[in-house]
């Protein structure tokens, strides 16, 4: 067979960290349904998380990296692990869109070191906000915040398969019609994200009767201005609209 | 059995709703009843236990139930299971409940015939063909319109004209309900003893048509669209509406009770011991949707546009059907209220 | 019977024919097997997907064993590409409409091909014998002299009668044939228009050039037969990804006349 079978070597993999809220982490090392596979067909020799040992050195049969890039010395580290690394996966929308710390990407620099990274505490330097999409090739991005389990999923199995993985890339009104919601933009005007939402959560918001906040960033050919006429249209100001769509893609939007 | 002198000349019959309720409910043993649920436009097809819970003043559902629960949104094709003797292919179960769909307008009815030419045809799907066959459909004519409504200028409603191809099809007469049995199948099962039309209730019925005809808002030519496609594929005003105000979100594909596509995929556990082959409901307003290597046939936002207004108002040569059956739900659910009618109008133009 | 359940086979041989490009010869497991020129299954792995590919050699009377000329471009091609002698892998088929092998009896046959397109036409080839042809040309295309495909078997084809034109777009050293593109070589073909029958396979791009040739010469658009790749997830008509106008490429193609193709949009056709 052509994949990594069981008597052979299990995939070794080193799960790494730049900023963010170690949420994508969490979700690989505790909440995924697979977990008791995932660490019978892989070998973690590097992930925090789950344990102190291990060493960052590689070499690494697959990486994942969540967070975003905002410090000098991350840029250094990330070309040192896909160096290290036969595959690297982009994990969770710090990584792959800004999300949540590019936020300050519409902020000056100096104002966001001065306020929060030179404190009493620490003496960071602040850099723009990027994702590590800017400073090496990756693989593939597993997307979310954190991600959902088919994706999640994928990306394991690409990598026991030695295939290239094949992630969602439709809209989260996709899955929300597949779930049968009825649709709480059209049916009652919340200023739903979905439509130009990447797939991979199962919609999960409007599940629950709420608006997606499009945590899973936007997917790709997006036409966010049809929908910022939209939520316009519903009344939300321009305030309300930018904010909606710079939560989890500051980078994008504030470009 | 009861009902037989009833139904010897033809298979018509009034009875009062109450007792027409209660056969409904004693299919329960064997079947799942489905009925609708909710008001206005935003009802939903679900299952019931008894007509009490269904609103059959419905005026329409945003997933039609002919698609809904003959072609499920996402389902397993094919499993194989992989252990040390290899590798091997095995078909998942064939479904075997079966159901009716109660109150099923005469568009959702023609989007059924649509469907089977999709799945019934030079390929049988085994699962749709499984789902059709354990599936009693008891179809209701529309006493109300909606303004999104076209069904009238398409040929597939409000009134349901087909002979066959369905179970039952009812007419609501106020205390009564006139049954009209399409299917041998239902000859069978109705056993409800009842009242004989006469030419005043066919009156009536017409009556009500021709009230129901006059009240449609919407108006558009749909003879001559195969020339005015053909000669202006490019037409600015697809441009224009794909760039300013179609998101390819797929809402308009995923509540369309004809559309069909679906994309196929391997789910493998972890374990890589089994692998589930998954299809589930695609798109053509998808962008990956028709790119191979090295190229996309529709990378272009009004190029998925034009797939879909195309495909349900032009290319009748695939089927011998229209694609639309004028039930409005795309331009309902669209967000932004995209309307395939006004599209063509403007082509026409 | 499930048209998505498929089918194991073996792989008797593989063959390395350029860079990026193999040749798997297959042996069903279960059964014979059986396809008509032109036609392709849906070839693939459990967990990794299936991809459409042409036949490139046909069972025949004499053996079971057939062939599938694949380049490695990506997911499951990739994932194919890793396979070798005695693996198994799945396929389901035969599917598709292929070429129009019946109409050939009599006329001149002008068989076209670009790259890769060349292994779909290659059992056209194979059974040229039975098809009563007047006349058998095949002019082919390629990057370079290294990319041409089942090189080994030009001599055996010219031996068979076939007229083979080859031409390459950056030719090496000792290149003794045309370089250039491979309109160049259909323009100064002598042809009688009517009595012509083209069976085109290639990059759409240059089955439209070679096509416009061909038309120029007064070929009926009826005539001009090309095969042509959508993105396919099921091969039966019914998963709607390969449409095209009315057409559902995999059974109603993926061989289409010109005059069938023509008048739809999303084409460089
Ligand atoms: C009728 C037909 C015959 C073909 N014959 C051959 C052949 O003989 N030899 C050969 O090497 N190639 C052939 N191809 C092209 C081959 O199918 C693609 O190269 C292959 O699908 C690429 O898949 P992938 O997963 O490796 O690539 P990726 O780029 O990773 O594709 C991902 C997915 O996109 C779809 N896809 C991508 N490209 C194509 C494509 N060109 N056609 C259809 N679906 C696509 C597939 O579903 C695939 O799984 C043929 C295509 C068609 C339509
Ligand atoms: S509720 Fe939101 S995600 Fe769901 S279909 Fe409507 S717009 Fe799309
Ligand atoms: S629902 Fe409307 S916005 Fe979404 S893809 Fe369809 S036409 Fe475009
Ligand atoms: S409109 Fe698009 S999604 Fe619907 S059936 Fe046609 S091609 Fe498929
Ligand atoms: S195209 Fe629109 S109006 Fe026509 S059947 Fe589909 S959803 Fe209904
Ligand atoms: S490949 Fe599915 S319909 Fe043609």
């Amino acid at each position: 067979m052509r994949f990594f079978s069981p008597g052979d070597r299990k995939p070794r993999v080193g799960f790494f960290k730049f900023s963010c809220c170690t949420g994508c982490g969490f979700q690989l090392a505790y909440f995924q349904k697979s977990l008791e596979d995932t660490l019978k067909s892989f070998d973690f020799t590097f992930f925090r998380l789950a344990s102190s040992s291990g060493t960052p050195e590689g070499p690494f049969d697959l990486a994942l990296v969540e967070g975003a890039v905002t410090e000098p010395y991350q840029i250094i580290e990330l070309k040192k692990i896909r160096a290290n690394s036969a595959v690297l996966y982009a994990v969770g929308s710090c990584a792959i869109t800004g999300g949540i710390p590019a936020i300050k990407a519409g902020v000056p620099e100096m104002e966001v070191q001065n306020k929060a990274y030179r404190t009493k505490l620490y003496g960071l330097t602040s850099l723009r906000p990027s994702v590590l999409g800017d400073y090496v090739e990756i693989d593939g991005s597993v997307r979310g915040c954190p991600p959902g389990e088919r994706d999640l999923q994928e990306a394991m199995v690409s990598v026991l398969f030695h295939r290239k993985p094949e992630f969602a890339g439709y809209s989260v009104c996709v899955e929300c019609k597949i779930k049968g919601n009825i649709c709480v933009l059209v049916a009652e005007g919340l200023p739903c994200m979905g439509p130009v939402t990447n797939a991979g959560c199962g919609a999960l918001c409007p599940s629950y009767h709420r608006a997606c906040y499009s945590c899973f960033g936007l997917m790709g050919q997006a036409n966010t201005a049809a929908l910022k006429g939209k939520f316009r249209k519903l009344g939300l100001t321009e305030d309300e609209i930018e904010r909606r769509f710079s939560l989890f893609d500051a980078l994008e939007t504030k470009k | 059995m009861t009902g037989e002198n009833v139904f010897q000349k033809n298979y018509e019959v009034l009875i009062c709703k109450e007792l027409f309720a209660g056969w409904v409910e004693g299919l329960r043993d064997d079947f799942k009843l489905i009925g609708p649920v909710g008001d206005g436009v935003n009802a939903e097809f679900r299952e019931i236990a008894s007509l009490k819970e269904a609103n059959l003043d419905y005026q329409s559902t945003m997933l039609p139930p002919g698609k809904a629960y003959l072609f499920k949104p996402l389902e397993e094709i094919v499993l194989f299971n992989a252990g040390p003797g290899g590798v091997a292919a095995e078909e998942p179960p064939i479904p075997v409940q079966k159901q009716v769909l109660i109150g099923v307008h005469a568009c959702d009815t023609h989007a059924v015939f649509y469907l089977d030419k999709v799945f019934l045809g030079a390929f049988t799907d085994p699962f749709y063909k499984a789902r059709r066959e354990n599936t009693f459909i008891i179809s209701l004519n529309c006493k109300t319109v909606t303004d999104l409504c076209f069904c009238h200028l398409i040929g597939t409603g409000p009134y349901l004209k087909a002979q066959s191809g369905y179970d039952m099809l009812l007419t609501d007469m106020g205390g009564e309900f006139l049954v009209e049995l399409k299917s041998e199948r239902s000859k069978n099962l109705f056993n409800v003893k009842g009242r004989p039309p006469e030419a005043g209730d066919w009156q009536k019925k017409d009556e009500m048509e021709t009230r129901l005809l006059k009240s449609f808002k919407k108006d558009f030519k749909a003879d001559g669209l195969r020339q005015v496609f053909l000669s202006r594929p490019g037409h600015p005003v697809l441009k224009e509406t794909a760039e300013e105000r179609c998101l390819s979100c797929a809402n308009c594909v995923m509540v369309c009770p004809t559309c069909f596509c679906h994309d196929v995929y391997d789910e493998t556990d972890l374990s890589l011991t089994r692998i589930k082959r998954m299809r589930r409901w695609d798109a053509c307003q998808d962008y990956f949707f028709a790119q191979v290597h090295g190229g996309n046939f529709r990378s272009e936002r009004q190029a998925r546009l034009r797939q879909f207004v195309f495909h349900k108002l032009d290319y009748e040569g695939q089927f011998g059907l229209k694609g639309t059956v004028g039930c409005g739900r795309c331009i309902r659910w669209c967000p932004t209220g995209i309307d395939l009618t006004e599209i063509a109008e403007e082509m026409m133009k | 019977m499930n048209p998505y359940l498929p089918f194991k086979a073996g792989i008797t041989g593989i063959r390395r024919e350029t860079g990026d490009v193999r040749t798997f010869r297959l042996e069903l497991k279960n059964g014979l097997p059986s396809g008509a020129p032109g036609q392709f299954n849906m070839v693939g792995y459990p967990g990794v997907g299936e991809v459409p590919i042409s036949f490139s050699l046909l069972p025949s009377k004499d053996s079971p064993l057939f062939e599938h000329t694949v380049r490695a471009v990506g997911r499951v091609t990739d994932f194919l590409a890793g396979f070798g002698e005695g693996d198994e892998i799945f396929l389901r088929g035969p599917f598709g409409r292929g070429w129009p092998v019946n109409e050939v009896k009599g006329k001149h046959l002008v068989l076209i091909s670009g790259g890769l397109g060349l292994a779909p036409v290659r059992p056209v080839i194979q059974m040229a014998d039975q098809l009563n042809a007047k006349r058998i040309t095949l002019l082919h295309g390629a990057r370079d002299p290294e990319s041409i495909l089942f090189e080994t078997e030009l001599k055996e084809w010219r031996k068979k009668g076939i007229d083979v034109k080859l031409t390459v777009d950056e030719p090496g050293e000792g290149w003794r044939f045309h370089a250039g593109i491979i309109t160049e070589i259909i323009r100064p073909l002598k042809i009688e228009a009517a009595e012509t029958l083209a069976f085109i396979c290639g990059p759409e791009i240059m089955m439209r050039f070679s096509a416009r040739e061909l038309f120029l010469k007064n070929v009926p658009r009826s005539n001009v037969h090309v095969s042509i790749e959508r993105r396919m997830r099921c091969g039966t008509g019914l998963c709607g990804h390969c449409q095209h106008g009315i057409w559902f490429v995999c059974k109603d193609g993926p061989v289409f006349s010109y005059q069938e193709l023509s008048g739809y949009p999303d084409a460089l056709l």
